[in-house]
């Protein structure tokens, strides 16, 4: 870093503070060592958080009210509320209390595997194993789990108590679960397994399906054998006789809870074409589908609004183009307006400028629809979540004040990132809103949580308490601390 | 900011894209010399569409109120070119992973963003063939489609009612890809030899002959046996067996003329009638065999020497092929050459003395058959889809430059109107480089002699 500082200009040194300075406020710099001493017992599993004002959901607010957790669970909410004798008191004056957010989808929680350099490869690639294929529909999140995890802590400390994690892999890397952004073991994690078959357009490596096309045809391919298995394997269960043994292998059986329209594939779309892609796949084989990723959805509104699928929308978005490309004029548009000519007719050779200055403005709009993406699946009444797959964790809460400067109200980013994605992931009565009986999940903010300088205090998950350091310190800091141990109990 | 009456109409265009069925117009154009390609040529006639059909062709003809005019006096128009051999606006080629790869599809991978697209329309172009590589003995299903640009679904650009086709390849790309495979990829296999490549096509028909007959056999059985199980699904062998039943088209890759007649034995022992010979370097040699057999060809104007098997090539092989009787079209196989197919079309006739019909029939009515589509386009008929072509000399003609292009009657390229930038789609991340002439997509087609496209 000291060697580095030498080389910062006075230019750049700006971009490097605009990073790195909201990602010291949010506490989401890479945390020191994990929580010591996790072999005493806790004080205590009551907290209560007083005086605070208390968004219990979108456009439901109690100016000053007190929270109380126990064993895990909200149980009191309100202004007049008794304070159990056990509690830990956390003064909330001047504090903000919210739901702990959901991701809708991404790897949290589960190391990327090595790649495994010295594997053969398959003597037949047009018909390679199913593994090296990236077909792995059986594998299942929840035996992948790992709580001590780097992507855990930094997700955490970014607010979200709650994840829809899935496999590492290619087309079809196995089953989500819904986890817990918490745990003394793999287990402890699991809110509910088996949420949903994840699926991505990635080709093989050089065997079959290695092209989008072919990444179809398999996916067709094993969809109506797996059904024809399961006709046969029905057939069989009611009445063996005179039948012979249906086969049976766990790729094809990992679809039966698909087909029986108890599971849906959970599709991970970058670019509109794949959307489109899934939801072909889906008209042609009638399996329940949920969308993913889709940061280009500026362009398929209606598609999507047809397609009726639940939505987390990716919390990625383009970077800033550099610097010499920025916009001069304050906005994008009064930048249009006095620089692009849509009408631009010249040879490059006569005036480059021209078209570079036309190029450069064409760019400056374009990444304009990506910021505006959210706002416009909300204006066209579409119900989405977030992704948080493609993000750096210290990058959320820019973005999402991005998107709220681009149209999406506050109250609907709230949502996605609270109520939304509850009801959408189906979980509406565990977590999504700060209400007794609900899981003990919480964000608590010194200010508004989508307001610039806003830092998260604490983060409440399963209702174990995480503070966070928010005095601006020059040096990185952010230190998790979880108050108290994990309870060996659990 | 002022936008031009034509983005106004772009946008429009683009925002009800998804809403519905593509749109289609309506336009009178008058007094051109019209080539109709199946009825000769008229002087002085107009053109009536009518959302998205020609309604009327005649001298004197009227507007009905609200459909645009455009005076074409002193200009030719001719039914929108077909390209029967593409590569533009695809996000993927080839399947290279297998000799037999039938169950994938083009379809599942056009890409209505390709800038290919209005280039196309630019050089009069209104229909491409976009077909899978020629990696694999049995590549992927083709894919027809209408140049609608603007509309980013990609069902929004389906030929809709056009048959199914499929990729076929004999020589030396299958034997390259699957015969020498080494060297880290997998180990060689059938076909390293031009006798590998029909025992491949052999052992596939055998294999979709079997699986159509255990099809055939369940569903006899069924009506007599309700527990009766049904046969392993395999969507390979399903669209082999489609071929088998007639229902896709055979559109292969091939040059030498052993390798083509090898292929009509083949097909001939399957029963197979529809095949169209692309490239077909050597077809002129069996010319007389393949309109015996009723095989149409679809071959490069002047293009070979890129490699061992295309040196016994000439440039009469389209006009041989058509005075021997055989539906012959010319593609471009490009997306570069797809801008001037009528040059191409035109240098046939130079070469081999094609009537003027002859050799627009090359690009327009003569590729609407091998595609089974003409029905519906490749001539100026009443009735037929408004895919029309505005000229400003003869197409035939070095000098010819088209003006305007229309699909079902919407101009979708108009040389007046032909701005720099005409993306759909702008990469919000990547450098802007002003002064970049040839990009990516400009090698995204050609013939499949680049080495990258079998690199995996």
């Amino acid at each position: 870093m000291i060697a580095s500082h030498c080389l910062v200009t006075r230019s750049n040194a700006g971009r490097l503070l605009a990073v790195l300075v909201p990602a010291l406020l949010l506490g989401v710099v890479p945390v020191r060592a994990q929580e010591a001493g996790d072999d005493l017992p806790r004080v205590t599993r009551t907290h209560a958080i007083t005086n605070a004002r208390i968004v219990q959901a979108p456009g439901r607010v109690i100016e000053r009210g007190t929270v109380v957790i126990h064993d895990g669970l909200i149980v009191a909410v309100g202004t007049d509320v008794e304070i159990p004798f056990d509690a830990e008191r956390l003064p909330g004056d001047s504090l903000v209390v919210y739901a702990g957010f959901l991701d809708g989808l991404s790897h949290v929680g589960i190391p990327k595997p090595k790649a495994d350099q010295n594997r053969e490869r398959p003597d037949d690639p047009g018909n390679p194993p199913d593994d090296y294929a990236g077909i792995q529909p059986q594998q299942d999140a929840r035996t992948m789990l790992e709580p001590g995890d780097k992507s855990v802590k930094d997700l955490r400390a970014a607010g979200f108590g709650a994840a829809l994690t899935v496999p590492h892999g290619r087309m079809l890397p196995g089953s989500g679960a819904l986890v817990l952004l918490h745990g003394d073991d793999p287990d402890a994690m699991v809110l509910r397994g088996d949420v949903a078959l994840f699926a991505q357009f990635q080709g093989a490596l050089g065997v079959y399906p290695a092209t989008p096309m072919g990444v179809m045809a398999k996916m067709r391919q094993l969809y109506r054998e797996a059904e024809r298995r399961r006709l046969i394997q029905q057939r069989y269960d009611t009445d063996p006789a005179g039948l012979e043994r249906p086969p049976y292998d766990d790729v094809h059986y990992a679809f039966f809870p698909v087909i029986e329209g108890k599971k849906p594939v959970l599709f991970y779309t970058d670019e509109a074409l794949e959307t489109y892609r899934a939801l072909r796949l889906q008209r042609d084989l009638g399996f329940p589908l949920m969308l993913a990723g889709l940061k280009q959805s500026f362009d398929q509104i209606d598609a999507l609004k047809e397609a009726g699928v639940p939505l987390f929308l990716t919390l990625d978005l383009p970077k800033e183009p550099k610097k010499e490309a920025k916009a001069k004029q304050d906005s994008v548009e009064a930048e249009m307006a006095a620089q692009y000519d849509p009408t631009l007719r010249t040879a490059t050779y006569r005036d480059l400028e021209a078209e570079r200055r036309n190029l450069e403005a064409r760019q400056r709009e374009s990444r304009e629809r990506y910021l505006k993406n959210a706002a416009m699946l909300h204006e066209a009444g579409l119900r989405f979540g977030f992704s948080t797959m493609d993000v750096k964790p210290a990058d959320i809460h820019k973005n999402l004040r991005l998107m709220i400067e681009h149209g999406l109200p506050e109250d609907a980013a709230l949502a996605a990132l609270t109520t939304d994605a509850a009801a959408l992931l189906g979980v509406s009565a565990m977590l999504g809103t700060v209400e007794p009986g609900k899981i003990a999940n919480l964000v608590v903010t010194t200010k508004p949580y989508f307001d610039k300088d806003a830092k998260i205090r604490y983060v409440f998950v399963d209702g174990v308490k995480y503070e966070y350091d928010t005095k601006e310190k020059k040096e990185a800091s952010g230190k998790e601390h979880p108050t108290e141990p994990s309870s060996p109990e659990r | 900011m002022k936008k031009p009456a034509f983005f106004l109409g772009f946008a429009l265009l683009m925002a009800t894209a998804v809403t519905a069925q593509p749109q289609t117009g309506s336009v009178l154009i008058k007094n051109a010399t019209v080539l109709t390609v199946t009825n000769g040529t008229l002087e002085n006639t107009d053109v009536l569409v009518r959302d998205g059909k020609i309604a009327r062709i005649g001298q004197g003809l009227s507007a009905p109120g609200g459909v645009e005019v455009v005076d074409a006096t002193g200009k030719y128009v001719m039914p929108g070119i077909i390209d029967a051999h593409a590569h533009i606006a695809l996000s993927a080629v080839n399947e290279a992973t297998d000799p037999v790869t039938a169950m994938v599809t083009m379809e599942d991978v056009v890409n209505p963003y390709h800038i290919g697209i209005y280039r196309a329309l630019a050089g009069g172009v209104t229909t491409s063939h976009l077909m899978h590589g020629s990696a694999n003995v049995i590549g992927g299903q083709n894919e027809t489609i209408k140049h609608r640009w603007g509309y980013t679904n990609p069902d929004d650009l389906r030929f809709e009612g056009a048959p199914r086709t499929i990729k076929f390849a004999l020589g030396e790309n299958p034997t390259r890809v699957h015969g020498n495979r080494g060297g880290g990829s997998g180990k060689a296999k059938v076909p390293a030899t031009r006798m590998g490549v029909e025992a491949v096509l052999r052992d596939a028909f055998e294999q979709g002959l079997r699986y159509k007959e255990a099809w055939e056999r369940y569903e006899a059985e069924r009506r007599r046996n309700p527990r009766a199980v049904p046969p392993p699904y395999d969507l390979r062998l399903e669209t082999l067996a489609d071929i088998l039943r007639g229902d896709i088209l055979v559109h292969c890759h091939s040059y030498r003329a052993d390798e083509i007649l090898m292929l009509l034995r083949v097909l001939k022992d399957y029963g197979i009638e529809k095949v169209t010979f692309q490239h077909a370097n050597e077809a002129f040699k069996v010319a007389p065999e393949l309109a015996a057999f009723g095989a149409y060809a679809s071959v490069f104007s002047d293009w070979w020497s890129y490699k061992f098997e295309v040196y016994y090539s000439t440039a009469y092989n389209a006009a041989i092929l058509t005075r021997n009787g055989v539906v012959t079209s010319v593609n471009s196989d490009s997306g570069e050459l797809n801008r001037h197919l009528y040059h191409e079309a035109a240098k046939s006739q130079r070469y081999g003395g094609l009537t003027d019909d002859e050799a627009l029939a090359l690009i327009t009515i003569n590729p609407a058959r091998q595609l089974g589509i003409d029905d519906r386009v490749g001539s100026i008929e009443v009735g037929k889809d408004a895919d029309l072509v505005v000229f400003d000399g003869h197409p035939l003609s070095v000098y010819a430059i088209p003006v305007m292009t229309f699909v079902d009657g919407v101009r979708y390229f108009d040389r007046e109107r032909d701005p720099d930038d005409i993306r759909l789609h702008v990469d919000p991340e990547a450098a802007v480089d002003a002064s970049r002439f040839v990009t990516d997509e400009d090698w995204h087609a050609l013939e499949a002699t680049a080495g990258w496209l079998f690199q995996f």
